[in-house]
């Protein structure tokens, strides 16, 4: 079985966060910093939103699909 | 050599999560669009399916309140399933009317969600993408500068 678009969007979600994390411990200057705060949390939060909402609509999909049967 | 240049390795690490990062995202926004397309068809096709039943059964309804009409007191004709079943198909033909309107006003919300997301992918991921490639060849430059001379 196929899983959700928006479950598997939660799994690369959380390995994009672990790859930071891994980067992180080796990659601790002001450049680093930057990366962190100006590029890749938005990223993250703009990443979360979409997620949300996408699974929201996946579920709204779902029963629409199962409440209509038969 | 690996503490040396861990940081490096960090970074391409980085670099090759984020690529994947945004060929996996776009595949989860077109797999979310063909859900959402769907869902909208299978509405429609049942909902054309119910509107062709209701009007057989109002027509057999009809039909049969005529001959009830014209019946022997004695001998009455029962209509009360067809008009069992017109009830039933107008609740569910209803139901869907509701959900494909439920379904337009998420989507509706949605889409600007998804307008933002896809931007990000399509524009701010690349350019991330390419800062920490210039990041990356600025520090292997520097270690290359820095690198004690061997010899004799």
């Amino acid at each position: 079985m196929t899983a959700r678009p928006d479950q598997d969007g939660d799994r690369q979600l959380r390995l994009l966060g672990d790859a930071w994390d891994k980067a992180a411990e080796h990659w601790r200057d002001g450049p680093a910093r930057q990366f962190g705060d100006g590029q890749l949390t938005p990223l993250l939060q703009e990443s979360r939103t979409y997620l949300e909402a996408l699974r929201k609509l996946m579920d709204t999909l779902e029963a629409a699909d199962r409440e209509t049967e038969g | 050599m690996t503490g040396i240049h861990a940081d490096i390795d960090a970074l391409k690490g980085l670099h090759d999560a984020l690529v994947r990062y945004r060929h996996a995202q776009r595949d989860v926004t077109a797999r979310g669009e063909d859900r959402l397309t769907a869902t909208r068809a299978s509405l429609e096709a049942k909902a054309s399916r119910l509107r062709a039943q209701l009007e057989l059964g109002q027509a057999e309804y009809t039909a049969c309140q005529d001959r009830a009409a014209q019946a022997d007191p004695d001998d009455p004709v029962d209509c009360s399933g067809y008009a069992r079943a017109v009830q039933q198909n107008s609740e569910r033909l209803e139901q869907i009317r509701l959900w494909q309107q439920r379904i337009d006003a998420e989507a509706g919300e949605f889409s600007g969600i998804i307008g933002r997301f896809a931007d990000l992918l399509e524009n701010d991921l690349p350019r991330m993408e390419e800062h920490l490639v210039a990041i990356i060849a600025s520090l292997e430059a520097a270690r290359r500068v820095r690198a004690p001379v061997s010899g004799p």
